[in-house]
């Protein structure tokens, strides 16, 4: 008995800031990921339920419940929160059409910046911009930023970017799909790309504050690497995922 | 995380979003054949899509919702309801096959400026305050058409041209709350409630309470 109240109490969290999406809508797929994840592992059929997350705050205090054993994070969020989590990388996610690892781009108004030291009083916009650690020390880390520069989270990227290309003093922290479609757009050529990030992990599944028991951890871990055809496919598709590789965080990554 | 992880999800908050919800009418027993019934077939079609859950029957809604559309423009090409049901019946297409969603959504947009173009005050303003609201929920750039600046636009356009209909004032609120104008959100918020007061009762006149009292309680 206390076995299956243990194993129903098992869930994987998974929480995307400044993603578009909401939990009603995104409870299907996750749930799906769940069962391919469970069946593929061998774990006991229905063990671990999923619940998505669009927001910081929201995917906290869902990690922070007890039954919450598994994330699957964005690397900003990872960086942001594996500390005070406790979060152990389990293996990372490699997506469609990006792969495991992107860089992240800084951009500006051409002719605006001229280095680190030119952007003070500077605004950041970012939708990892809920993750500051994140945007100095791993995306930035080649770029000291003056310590007044502020760095803000935002969904709505488009208008970030009409902001810059209007000259006030913000820039804008892309990801590497975003930054691949910046000449598609008008004022493209009013913006300069300033620094680009190391190679960084896009997303990874971590255990939480030891949660799972590290033979069942392995067991999964295992699975989650060899997932990626059939019904398991299935189940990564809806989520845009081709499947997982190890998880090789920079040196610099936080440790739970 | 992928931004596509959740790359069309939203899309159950765009393709009803021509109208309010209200209960389920039955599906048609005969098929319509005049463009003011093909209309209405639409929008019947929008009303069950968003009581359904089942993503099969749904697909099949957006399908019924697609042919009415084209049985209704092979018969008057230029006529501002076919126009119209033509992109709500893209809205529906999105939200039933979320990973094509970009282009149906797209299409949606297309249609619902020719819509506009033929008359921009059907239904209450409807072409700018459908378009509005798909570009306040879309997924934003790169992915998908959401803009929130360009959705305010079309959300004062809707307003300008029927100033006192409480869906255009939510529209508006919302395009206001997002563009991150608080204090106009509460005004418009406000406005819609008072609009929504001054109509007749109906469901309609309570969903836009609802929404109107969700929207202040947020806004404060």
């Amino acid at each position: 008995m206390s076995t299956l109240l243990e194993a129903a109490l098992a869930t994987l969290v998974f929480c995307a800031p400044g993603y578009p999406g909401a939990a009603g809508d995104a409870q299907p797929l996750v749930d799906q990921f769940a069962s391919a994840a469970v069946a593929a592992s061998g774990w006991p059929s229905g063990s671990l339920a999923a619940v998505y997350d669009p927001t910081e705050q929201g995917g906290l205090a869902k990690l922070n419940s007890a039954d919450a054993v598994l994330a699957f994070v964005p690397y900003p969020f990872f960086v942001e929160h594996a500390s005070q989590l406790h979060l152990s990388p389990l293996v990372q996610a490699d997506v469609t059409d990006v792969g495991p690892q992107q860089r992240w781009s800084l951009v500006a108004k051409s002719g605006r910046v001229t280095g680190p030291a030119s952007m003070a009083g500077f605004t950041i916009l970012s939708t990892a911009g809920y993750a500051p650690d994140f945007v100095r020390h791993a995306a930035l880390q080649g770029w000291v930023l003056p310590p007044d520069v502020k760095i803000e989270a935002t969904g709505q990227i488009l208008s970030a970017l009409r902001r810059v290309a209007a000259g006030e003093p913000v820039a804008v922290l892309l990801d590497q799909t975003q930054a691949a479609a910046l000449a598609t757009l008008p004022f493209a050529a009013d913006l300069k790309t300033l620094i680009q990030s190391p190679q960084l992990p896009v997303a990874i599944i971590v255990v939480v504050d030891s949660r799972v028991p590290a033979a069942r951890a392995r067991a999964l871990q295992e699975a989650l690497l060899k997932m990626g055809a059939g019904s398991a496919g299935d189940a990564l598709g809806a989520l845009h995922l081709r499947g997982f590789v190890p998880a090789k965080l920079p040196a610099a990554a936080p440790t739970p | 995380m992928s931004k596509r992880l959740c790359w069309g999800l939203l899309m159950a908050t765009v393709g009803g979003c021509a109208s309010q919800p209200r209960p389920a009418p039955p599906p048609p027993s005969a098929p319509p054949s005049t463009v003011g019934a093909l209309a209405a077939a639409i929008d019947a079609d929008s009303k069950r899509s968003d009581h359904e859950t089942d993503s099969k029957a749904r697909a099949e809604i957006a399908a019924d919702a697609s042919r009415n559309a084209d049985s209704c423009l092979a018969l008057q090409p230029q006529a501002v309801a076919c126009l119209y049901g033509r992109g709500i019946a893209f809205g529906l297409e999105a939200r039933a096959h979320p990973t094509r969603a970009g282009e149906f959504l797209s299409n949606m947009l297309d249609a619902l400026a020719r819509a506009d173009a033929a008359d921009p005050a059907y239904d209450a303003a409807g072409p700018s305050r459908v378009r509005a609201l798909v570009l306040l929920r879309a997924p934003g750039w790169p992915l998908g058409p959401g803009d929130a600046d360009a959705a305010l636009v079309a959300a004062r356009r809707a307003v300008a041209l029927k100033p006192e209909y409480p869906a255009n004032l939510l529209a508006l609120a919302e395009a206001l709350a997002k563009t991150g104008d608080g204090s106009g959100a509460r005004d418009a918020y406000s406005r819609a409630r008072d609009a929504a007061i001054a109509m007749p009762t109906s469901e309609d006149r309570d969903a836009w309470l609802r929404e109107s009292d969700q929207g202040l309680a947020k806004a404060r």
